[in-house]
């Protein structure tokens, strides 16, 4: 429960902001208008980044693959002389 | 395999920085620019600014709705 009233607390301090930057008449109002619309989109867009991002960077590491493949056979031979049969090639 | 991951990883970012710098350029430059500058013509008209984003945000709601329908539908389905 107490989270729901943290980020609702949050978006009433942004719409708070927003209405008294409407009322102040710094910014052009017709910008005022649209902000909260960019906003969203350059969130939506930061995020796609850093999945791009963190895609591109996302670490392989072959080797453990290759050791991983050799415990996976080691394994398989090893239950075989058990008995059970786990091969699935 | 990794390099069609690092692909895809690039195809992403460059779309999403391409449409972050449209759509910054389109809404905070533009009407600063004259009306007869030639930059006007690779640009949509303004309305379509708000249009396209708020269409897309309804879309994705809808689609999101109709998801979670189709999940619970086919889990009561199943108890059934």
């Amino acid at each position: 429960m107490k989270h729901i009233l943290k980020i609702l607390a949050l978006l009433v301090a942004i719409s708070a902001f927003w209405i008294g930057l409407l009322q102040a008449s710094v910014i052009p109002e017709s910008y005022t208008w649209l902000l909260p619309l960019y906003f969203i989109v350059s969130l939506g867009c930061y995020g796609v980044l850093m999945v791009g991002v963190g895609l591109m960077q996302f670490p392989t590491c072959p080797q453990e693959a290759l050791l991983l493949h050799q415990d996976i056979l080691e394994a398989r031979d090893f239950l075989k002389n058990k008995g059970v049969d786990v091969g699935s090639n | 395999m990794d390099l069609a991951d690092k692909a895809v990883g690039l195809l992403l970012s460059v779309i999403s920085l391409s449409v972050f710098t449209y759509y910054t350029f389109w809404v905070i430059i533009l009407p600063f620019v004259d009306t007869d500058h030639f930059v006007h013509k690779y640009f949509l008209p303004q309305e379509y600014a708000i249009l396209i984003p708020v269409f897309a945000l309804a879309a994705l709601l809808c689609f999101l709705c109709m998801f979670v329908g189709y999940v619970m539908l086919k889990s009561k389905k199943k108890k059934a």
